[in-house]
């Protein structure tokens, strides 16, 4: 392949590219609100965002009375899954998956579980004692205890 | 030699085969995930990854005979287990099975092992201990290079990640201190290591020595750490790691060699921004090498290798993902062309540097599958393995390679 195919085969490639990203930025994302919650009996109300960052991030691992924290979230593509590591961690979930894979595979650390819907997420998170996962604004109710961010 | 190593062919592909399918019958979500025990959640977990790849080029072998109709001799297999009993306490290691062409292991082997004790985990970080065979924290991608999925290319950028020595970069075992800081500007987590490399294999020793001597490499006590920086949301990551690493030389029968010494120390600058379509990632290595007391002048050798790369990565839609790359090696950075080199040995100066151009993309199909492609454009040999290339008239400065791998994860 000569330079100028080479040349021209990458301004296809991000050509391509960026008409993706213009359809995409014109669908948008669904507005909703999803915020962390954890098992009722977890004595937490508050978390600063470096802390559910570091929590979600799997290197803060006890709560602060002493209980292990459970990780529950959703599959790296779900929407829901998206919007909860913009909106309340500020990082994008390819970050997390890297963070994650970085710990499974050099055995430093372990991956959150993955569930597979809300439903099973509000099933682990209400059973799980030390349980934190994420639900959408209306999936909330008294059985789960809802973290407040600042 | 290389009777054998077709003889050996289709009972490696069997067992690949084999595990292949087994593997392909376990749950996509982890096996452990699903395993939820009365009193709450198991704390053992299991995962694993398996990959094919195949790899062609124009000239030169990469991974196997490339050269021609190309090679799929380049398969990874990985199973990782992880279990904390308490909080304070993780038990992992990772079984591996890589074939790449005539310069990988054979067979299985324990690419980790150790035990992690954290001795104080509190919100503003953490401290701790790990005893056993840990991963060398060199650069970005040195502890997962072997993971299809933490890769950012199917084949890392071989300026800092070579493929010849990448035993002796791997893992190695002993102890390692970390620790971490968790603040509003961000997270500093350190790692130190005294270890002991593994240099007792053939690939290390062909690596180093030219050829597969009487004698053997004998590991020595070494040491290894990285620093890293990263601001709270991971935008920036910012990392330095280095390495001194130990080895001594056992003479054979009949062994032209003395009992001569290897010092190698790497440092590693690591730089990466994320955003959300796209991530900029640099790293510079510097390599001070020396091969002293082997009783013979060829073998008394000092240089420094410098190394570098600047790799773009743009996510163009929400599963896919374009890659480029430029990468340069010089082996000695006092002789950038090898023509010192080339005058002194007789060998090509193109053995000595390489410049690779690289564009990639990956589909990330799902969340356990992902496909990815690749296309280099090469001038110099220098991180040709020997092993793949054994006819050094044979091979040539400009040529480029083709890649695809095909990569599953549960």
């Amino acid at each position: 392949m000569t330079g100028d195919r080479l040349f021209h085969s990458l301004r296809v490639v991000f050509l391509t590219g960026f008409i993706f990203f213009c359809g995409l930025a014109l669908a948008g994302e669904p507005a909703r609100v999803v915020r962390p919650v954890t098992h009722p009996g977890v004595s937490t109300n508050h978390l600063s965002r470096n802390l559910l960052r570091s929590v979600f991030g799997m290197r803060l691992r006890t709560w602060k009375d002493g209980p292990p924290i459970q990780v529950f979230v959703l599959p790296d593509d779900a929407p829901i899954h998206n919007v909860f590591a913009k909106q309340q961690l500020h990082v994008f979930p390819y970050q997390l998956r890297a963070t994650w894979d970085r710990l499974t595979f050099t055995g430093t650390g372990q991956s959150p579980i993955t569930v597979q819907s809300e439903d099973e997420m509000y099933a682990l998170v209400t059973s799980t004692p030390g349980a934190i996962g994420y639900l959408s604004e209306a999936r909330i109710d008294e059985n789960v205890r809802v973290i407040h961010v600042d | 030699m290389s009777i054998n190593y077709l003889r050996r062919l289709p009972c490696v592909s069997l067992r690949f085969c084999i595990a292949l399918a087994g593997m392909l019958f376990l749950p996509t979500t982890g096996v452990a995930d699903e395993f939820i025990q009365k009193d709450g959640i198991s704390s053992l977990r299991i995962n694993g990854f398996l990959s094919q790849g195949y790899i062609k080029t124009n000239k030169n072998n990469f991974f196997g005979k490339s050269d021609g109709k190309g090679s799929l001799d380049f398969r990874e297999l990985g199973l990782v287990a992880s279990l904390r009993p308490v909080a304070k306490l993780q038990l992992s290691g990772q079984l591996l099975w890589r074939r790449a062409g005539q310069s990988s292991r054979r067979g299985i082997s324990i690419d980790f092992g150790f035990l992690d004790y954290s001795i104080i985990d509190v919100p503003a970080g953490e401290f701790g201990i790990r005893l056993g065979r840990t991963k060398n924290p060199l650069g970005f991608y040195n502890d997962t290079r072997d993971v299809p999925f933490a890769r950012p290319s199917i084949i890392l950028p071989q300026s800092i990640y070579f493929e010849r020595t990448r035993n002796l970069a791997l893992a190695s075992d002993g102890a390692q201190l970390y620790g971490e800081s968790r603040t509003d500007w961000g997270n500093l987590t350190v790692q130190f290591g005294t270890v002991f490399p593994q240099v007792n294999d053939r690939d290390t020793e062909v690596s180093i020595l030219g050829a597969n001597r009487p004698g053997d490499l004998k590991t020595k006590l070494s040491y290894i750490g990285r620093v890293s920086y990263e601001r709270p949301d991971g935008r920036f990551r910012f990392a330095v790691s280095g390495a001194q690493v130990n080895a001594g030389y056992d003479p054979g029968v009949n062994d032209f060699l003395d009992s001569g010494a290897l010092e190698f120390a790497p440092l590693i600058l690591s730089a990466q921004y994320n955003a959300e379509r796209w991530s900029i990632t640099s790293e510079y290595a510097l390599r001070a090498f020396r091969l002293r007391d082997f009783g013979i002048q060829a073998f008394e050798q000092k240089f420094t290798g410098e190394s570098g790369y600047l790799q773009g990565t743009y996510r163009f839609a929400p599963k896919w993902e374009v890659m480029l790359r430029y990468d340069l090696l010089f082996t000695d950075r006092t002789d950038r062309r090898g023509k010192e080199f080339a005058a002194a040995t007789g060998r090509p100066a193109h053995t000595r540097f390489a410049k690779d151009l690289t564009v990639g993309m990956r589909w990330n199909v799902t969340p356990a599958i992902m496909l990815a492609t690749e296309y280099h454009r090469i001038n110099g040999t220098g991180w040709l393995s020997s092993m793949d290339n054994t006819d050094i008239s044979r091979v040539g400065q400009h040529w480029n390679m083709f890649s695809f791998q095909a990569s599953y994860r549960f």
